[in-house]
């Protein structure tokens, strides 16, 4: 028999931290909370949509269109977990919200789905995992990141290869080749769609989809920046579950707009468990896993003591 | 010359996680036994696509999703329904006689 695969899950029973029955019962699946917490997500982007309309001839339409833009990227969020199939129990239902999801913030959904694959298979790995955030090397690394420049340059760059029907090496490991054409005509259809937009508010003089969507994007994804940066970032370079993903205590708000993504390390732990059963595996958990209490604020306190050299390096071992 | 296959107890019904996927060790083989809503089958455990063990997945009665990247298998047929799960998986002919899961090995 070849060795075991060591999935978290794998792991976590193998340490007594969780029986099958504990897990399988958290695994269950139901539409409603789902539901329920997307009317509330329609309801909050009504509302700080409606704020920008208000503030339209002032100033002031700077701060709303960046408090919408917060909420606006948090499609992240349920994109992510529409790829893990944890928000809805219909799993068609799935694929529909996080390809609108993605539509949104320019996230194509099945190329997402694959290269967050082997983010989970290779969580913190140097070279293996393809959303590694590096540890910043200086304030200045630490600032550009965050400023979403080179997000958004990776994010075009990428849109525009995929359309011309080219993958990067790294790519081809992680996407399996009958499912090329899928990426590439993924990124095509996403790529008209913004086309045709643009044109439509060309021919009509109508600008809603700027200052309601792209320019709050925009405004808002040094958030998002801000946010991914706490779940890895500063941890060590190690595939120990333990050790390579942080949970944040983050306000009820915040972890509203996050579908719960705060208790990461769970997630991880466990990625087939839905989105509202993480605070309860987190009870199961919170003793086994990294928790930083004091929230986003309190990783990037651990992450700016890290490259300003008061502690020590989580990525020092590995680079010496 | 290879041995004549031949029906195999495999594990008790009663020791099943009814209505989910039970990880089941036999001569070697990691096997996943599903007690499907039509019946029970079983399944060489790992996942064709990045061999975590099936088991530890979510299971609706009739698909199994890997627990590590969520592909789907039909745990009737072992049929790879949705990416990033491609090639089927290895279904062993089973049947319960007397409230024992058999297997033909």
């Amino acid at each position: 028999m070849s060795a075991p695969v060591l999935t978290p899950i794998t792991q976590a029973l193998a340490d007594g931290t969780l029986t099958r029955v504990e897990l399988k019962t958290l695994m269950q699946r139901s539409n409603g909370p789902a539901f329920r917490h997307l009317a509330l997500w329609i309801v909050v982007l009504a509302c700080t949509g409606s704020l920008i309309f208000l503030a339209y001839d002032s100033w002031l339409i700077w701060p709303a269109m960046f408090l919408h833009g917060v909420v606006m990227v948090h499609h992240f969020s349920l994109q992510h977990e529409c790829c893990h199939y944890t928000v809805f129990k219909t799993r068609w239902i799935n694929d529909v919200i996080g390809n609108i999801c993605g539509f949104i913030i320019m996230l194509p959904n099945r190329h997402f789905r694959y290269e967050h694959c082997d983010h989970h298979t290779y969580t913190q790995l140097h070279g293996d995992d393809p959303e590694m955030i590096e540890l910043p090397q200086s304030l200045g690394g630490y600032f550009w990141y965050l400023s979403s420049i080179p997000y958004w340059r990776n994010k075009f760059t990428e849109l525009a290869r995929h359309t011309m029907g080219r993958l990067t090496p790294e790519e081809e490991r992680f996407i399996p080749r009958p499912e090329h054409q899928t990426i590439f005509w993924e990124a095509r259809l996403m790529l008209i769609g913004y086309l045709v937009i643009l044109a439509a508010c060309t021919a009509t003089g109508w600008w809603a989809p700027i200052w309601y969507w792209w320019l709050p994007v925009v405004l808002g994804e040094p958030v998002m920046r801000f946010i991914r940066m706490t779940e890895h970032v500063g941890k060590p370079c190690v595939r120990d579950m333990k050790e390579n993903t942080r949970t944040n205590y983050v306000a009820r708000p915040m972890q509203f707009l996050a579908w719960n993504m705060n208790y990461h390390a769970e997630h991880h732990y466990a990625a087939s468990v839905p989105f509202y059963a993480l605070p309860a595996l987190h009870e199961k958990l919170k003793t086994h896993v990294a928790v930083e209490p004091r929230g986003y604020l309190g990783a990037h306190i651990d992450i700016l003591g890290q490259l300003t050299g008061r502690t020590p390096r989580s990525d020092a071992a590995e680079a010496g | 010359m290879a041995r004549e296959k031949t029906w195999q107890d495999l594990i008790n019904v009663a020791d099943l996680f009814a209505g989910d996927a039970t990880p089941v060790s036999f001569q070697g083989r990691e096997l996943a036994v599903f007690d499907t809503k039509e019946g029970i089958t079983v399944s060489l455990a790992r996942c064709t696509h990045g061999a975590a063990n099936l088991c530890d997945g979510y299971f609706n009665g009739t698909h199994i999703e890997c627990p590590l990247h969520q592909g789907l298998f039909d745990a009737r047929s072992g049929a790879a329904v949705a990416a990033p799960a491609r090639v089927p998986l290895r279904m062993l002919q089973a049947r319960v006689v007397g409230g024992v899961v058999q297997i033909m090995a």
